[in-house]
């Protein structure tokens, strides 16, 4: 799986790993992952400390993630992305969107 | 001369007469100390009568012999000084009138050097002027289109690109989503036509049956058999219908498949060479903003220093001055060397005049030296006054 998800129920909290590329070809994954958890006020996590590539469709999964978590009154951070990734996080401004951690 | 020579005779025979009185009538020492004392005084008055004789030559008019020698001397004496004056006073008027002449080519050339470094200046000053005016206005009025805006608006531009990008494929993703449910949706329809295909084949079932039934029925159940018939072919046909709306349904999930591929296209664009570009314009920001800085900073140096340019020209106009003093100076060295001609000029008028007596002469020739002297005093006082006012005032432009 280049997409793992790991649920706490107990914490209100869950956490999203993607592995190397980050692509259109997890799309279905990535829904996947979080399209279950219908919590309010839940904290998502989305680690890209593993992640090397993106596209701009990896962007537009992070903004449907991110109307997700919206909808349902949560918060999201990004984790740990590296450098590229970082800078076109940067690019697409979306620091400005969401908090991402280093 | 020749009473000096009597009296010495007179004094001699005195004396002698006096010795031979004070040996021959063994007279007193008071008388012989009186003796002494006319030879003294004798012997002093010689002496003074001579040096007289000397200094006053030219009011004497005893010693002819002597004076005449002295009148060539003189004229020789003046004549040949004459000459030197005449030489030195044409050198000096030269070089006077050549120095002049120098210093005025040289201070009109530096002058108008100056004139020229003036208007350069202005020129320059009004240049930095407007390019001041230039790079403050950049930020002001959108008209004037600049590196710097074009670079800034580059940026915005690319952004908004980016955003586009971002944008696209986030609604390709959720059309891709909605897709997926109508595919889902199409299964489903074909469970339904699954179950609708087994009723069909109920039906053509139990038509049969009636059909079996009917032919045992015989006579009785033959309009029975007919209608039997009639559902049978019913069935048979909703199955045709079933399966065709199999394949149309076939059909349009191939045609699903291929906008899945348009949409998936659509949405994963590679950010790599935007990723690049945006690289580029913020390097290139950073360069405009470093050379933008630069440059004004530069411009306000310069705008320091023209001002400062400006004041040293005017310091050397005002300098070139000295030109003015020098002339003076010039003008006032003519003058004594005019006074050192008048002199000569009394000079020439000795060889002029051979008539006229050399004691005549010189005392007109005295007379104009002390006349001389005093006006150059005069005049040579007067400019050391004007010096030092000069010195003290003001010095203005001319």
């Amino acid at each position: 799986m280049s997409v793992s998800s790991n649920i706490s129920q107990e914490d209100n909290k869950i956490n999203i790993v993607v592995n190397e590329r980050f692509d259109f070809s997890l799309h279905q994954q990535f829904r996947d992952a979080y399209s279950q958890c219908t919590t309010k006020k839940f904290n998502y996590a989305l680690d890209l400390s593993q992640t090397e590539y993106m596209d701009s469709s990896a962007l537009g999964m992070i903004l449907l993630l991110k109307d997700h978590v919206d909808m349902y009154e949560g918060t999201l951070v990004i984790l740990n992305p590296s450098d590229t990734v970082n800078k076109i996080l940067t690019i697409a401004q979306f620091h400005r969107l969401m908090t991402i951690e280093r | 001369m020749l009473a000096s020579k009597n009296m010495l005779w007179l004094a001699g025979s005195l004396s002698v007469l006096l010795i031979v009185n004070q040996l021959w009538l063994q007279s007193d020492l008071l008388f012989y100390l009186a003796q002494l004392y006319l030879l003294g005084f004798m012997t002093f008055s010689l002496y003074q009568q001579e040096k007289e004789k000397i200094n006053s030559s030219a009011s004497s008019n005893n010693n002819k012999q002597m004076s005449d020698v002295d009148d060539v001397l003189i004229h020789e004496v003046i004549f040949e000084l004459q000459q030197f004056l005449h030489q030195e006073i044409d050198i000096i008027e030269k070089e006077l009138n050549r120095t002049k002449s120098l210093v005025e080519e040289a201070v009109t050339g530096i002058s108008e050097s100056f004139k020229y470094l003036q208007g350069l200046s202005g020129e320059q000053q009004n240049m930095i002027l407007s390019l001041i005016k230039n790079s403050s206005s950049l930020d002001e009025n959108d008209e004037n289109p600049t590196l710097e805006s074009f670079v800034s608006h580059a940026n915005t531009t690319l952004e908004g690109f980016v955003k586009v990008i971002i944008n696209t494929s986030k609604q390709s993703l959720q059309t891709l989503c909605y897709t997926d449910e109508m595919v889902t949706q199409f299964d489903s329809i074909f469970n339904l036509l699954a179950q609708v295909e087994g009723l069909a084949t109920q039906t053509n079932l139990l038509a049969l049956n009636a059909a079996i039934e009917a032919a045992r029925a015989g006579e009785a159940g033959r309009g029975f058999a007919v209608v039997a018939n009639e559902v049978r072919s019913l069935s048979v046909g909703s199955t045709e219908l079933n399966q065709d709306i199999r394949n149309e349904i076939s059909n349009a999930k191939e045609i699903i498949a291929k906008l899945r591929d348009s949409v998936e296209q659509m949405a994963s664009a590679d950010m790599t060479s935007t990723l690049e570009a945006k690289d580029k314009m913020s390097e290139m920001m950073t360069h405009v903003e470093k050379v933008n800085k630069h440059t004004f900073a530069s411009v306000e140096e310069l705008a320091i220093l023209a001002p400062k340019i400006n004041d040293a020209v005017a310091l050397g106009v005002r300098s070139l001055q000295f030109e003015d003093l020098t002339r003076q100076s010039l003008h006032s060295l003519h003058e004594n060397v005019q006074s050192i001609q008048a002199i000569s000029d009394v000079l020439i008028s000795f060889e002029q005049n051979d008539q006229k007596l050399v004691h005549q002469q010189l005392m007109v020739l005295k007379d104009k030296c002390q006349e001389i002297y005093h006006q150059t005093k005069q005049a040579e006082k007067a400019r050391s006054v004007k010096q030092i006012s000069m010195t003290e005032g003001e010095i203005d432009l001319f």
